[in-house]
């Protein structure tokens, strides 16, 4: 104990000095503090100190990148709340889902909220990768994000895959046993595959198990990973993508707001950033940094980014919560092996696969999904140009735009046949 | 390639140093102990035994079944039939994507995709690649039909009864 301040003094201090061993720096008001808050903050400190004023524009990112994340993070939470009363037996894993609404305090909110944010999530995710598309952001020096992102895309299928199986409902039971037969018909491996993710012939106990695991530790942990690279890389490869003349001394009048200093930073836009110096905040800036007199389009992320990213993350978990309270998560009667629902359906992101395996279960669930992705993998790869980069439907990559619409269209009318106009027996049906 | 070393590092002369030979161990020694790993693994995700219905299993005497029979077991996934052959046992998991079919007076009907199948689970129409695999019968020392749902045989391969 201090001999020189006493122990009264050291209590009546103890809040205040408690508080700011934990935050170091105030509420920041100036340039410098706005850069250190941002750098020295752990969760804070993954974005730039300052953002290129380009990335802000809503209607560029949409958000979606951050959506799709802030869905990732209430489904870790609501699912960590569901696990508290799981339990993965087929003897058990139903009536569960009937306690669930039944006797646990906000057991249906939680999983409402569950089952819509990871529908959510699907889309958005597939909405992201969209945007990455059209603004022909998979370009070099960002082929390898591209990769992660996809790698993603999937690891969000799979998750969800992997999640429909748990209620063990007759929905999940046949979906499942339809999504796996779909694997048995890959080339000399599709059985084995299959018998090792269900871990027998047909689903049951084993399946459930296996899924359980995949599901709530195996494809969370890899997605918390590979959204650790996907962000990491961000940053890397010279924040988001934007044109490449983009900040030449003729592009400013695309950013008058910028230049009028009413993006609302208390720091004014320098107009030409003069002989920079390389500081280590300067540093972390990655490959931007200029010497000499280039223009310098970019604001301080406190506030800018932040509040941009916050406003996101409130509005998926409004979204999400308002969903959860008036649509109702579907529960069909206990899985019965012996009697398949007339039709079975799969989820309805795979239903355009559906559609396609009605016609050939080879190529509808094995050939033309795998040459779709390997396709998206090699993209940037064989895309090498950088006329029209950040910018949507640029006329240079028409051919590119043109050929991804018309595949996500057929992909869009097979869904809608499959969810809307197949009855039983898969045969055509009018929905009214 | 040269690299340039820091104060107090030997320089490298392609002595195979301690540090170098602690560094190969290492990353080599992880290396095969990630591949004896992985491989294990495969080993590990394939059980060896399964939980669910026993493969082999009675269906009672052949006088139980009257010519023309077709009795389908809902939980072994087959159809027991009789006709003038013989008794046989048609698997009654559609070939196409697992789901279980129905049998009916004139055939099997797959509800997940439209696949319809003849009464000898020949395939008529629908996506269905394959026609319903026949399950290997024999007679039980006690006089009755077994099934052996671990086995296929051809099409047309009835138990003389």
């Amino acid at each position: 104990m201090s001999t020189e301040n006493g122990l009264i003094p050291a209590l009546l201090a103890l809040p205040r000095n408690a508080w700011r061993s934990v935050f170091r720096n105030p509420l920041p008001s100036s340039d410098l503090a706005r850069s250190q808050t941002t750098f020295a903050n752990l969760f804070l400190h993954i974005h730039p100190v300052k953002t290129h004023a380009y990335s802000l524009k809503p209607w560029y990112t949409m958000g979606l990148g951050v959506m799709a994340f802030s869905l990732f993070v209430v489904l870790t939470a609501t699912g960590l709340l569901l696990m508290f009363y799981y339990v993965p037996s087929v003897e058990q894993a139903h009536n569960r889902m009937l306690d669930l609404s039944g006797t646990v305090a906000f057991g249906t909110l939680l999983r409402n909220m569950h089952r819509w944010a990871a529908h959510g999530m699907v889309g958005i995710v597939f909405l992201h990768l969209c945007r990455v598309f059209y603004t022909g952001s998979y370009r070099a020096p960002r082929e390898f994000n591209w990769v992660v992102g996809v790698l993603l895309f999937l690891l969000t299928l799979g998750a969800s895959f992997t999640g429909y199986l748990l209620p063990w409902d007759q929905l999940a039971y046949w979906a499942i046993t339809v999504g796996t037969s779909i694997a048995s018909y890959a080339p000399l491996v599709g059985e084995q595959v299959r018998f090792l993710l269900l871990g027998d012939r047909v689903v049951g106990q084993e399946a459930l198990i296996r899924f359980y695991v995949l599901h709530v530790a195996v494809i969370p942990l890899a997605i918390s990973l590979l959204v650790a690279v996907h962000f990491w890389r961000i940053r890397k490869d010279g924040g988001l993508s934007r044109p490449e003349d983009l900040d030449a001394p003729e592009a400013q009048a695309d950013f008058p707001e910028a230049q009028a200093g009413k993006l609302e930073g208390l720091a004014p836009l320098a107009k030409t950033a003069k002989a920079k110096t390389f500081g280590v905040l300067g540093m972390v800036r990655g490959p931007f940094n200029k010497v000499g007199n280039t223009p310098d389009n970019t604001v301080y992320s406190w506030p800018h980014l932040f509040v941009a990213e916050l406003f996101c993350f409130a509005l998926v978990v409004l979204v999400v919560l308002v969903a959860a309270l008036l649509v109702q998560a579907p529960l069909e009667a206990p899985a019965d092996p012996t009697h398949p629902p007339n039709p079975s359906k799969a989820p309805w992101y795979f239903l355009g696969l559906q559609e396609m395996v009605s016609y050939s279960a080879f190529w509808g669930g094995v050939g033309i999904p795998t040459v779709f992705v390997l396709a998206l993998l090699l993209l940037p790869y064989l895309d090498r140009g950088h006329r029209g980069t950040g910018v949507w439907f640029s006329r240079h990559r028409i051919l590119a735009t043109t050929t991804f619409t018309l595949l996500l269209v057929v992909n869009l009318v097979l869904i809608v046949i499959g969810t809307f106009f197949r009855g039983p027996n898969w045969a055509l049906v009018v929905p009214w | 390639m040269t690299t340039r070393t820091s104060p107090g590092e030997p320089p490298p002369d392609g002595r195979l140093t301690r540090r170098r030979a602690l560094t190969l161990t290492s990353v080599f020694g992880l290396l095969g102990a990630g591949l004896v790993a992985g491989l294990s693994n495969l080993l590990f995700f394939r059980p060896r035994v399964t939980y669910g219905e026993p493969s082999r299993f009675r269906v009672g005497k052949p006088e139980a079944f009257p010519l023309g029979a077709r009795l389908p077991l809902s939980r072994q996934r087959c159809t027991v039939i009789r006709t003038e052959s013989g008794m046989a046992a048609i698997s009654n998991t559609c070939t196409h994507l697992g789901c279980v079919v129905a049998t009916t007076e004139v055939g099997f009907d797959c509800p997940c995709h439209g696949s319809r199948f003849d009464p000898d689970g020949t395939v008529l129409g629908g996506p269905a690649p394959r026609p319903l695999t026949w399950f290997r019968l024999s007679l039980s020392p006690s006089g009755e039909v077994e099934v052996d749902t671990a086995e296929a045989v051809p099409t047309g391969t009835f138990l003389k009864v």
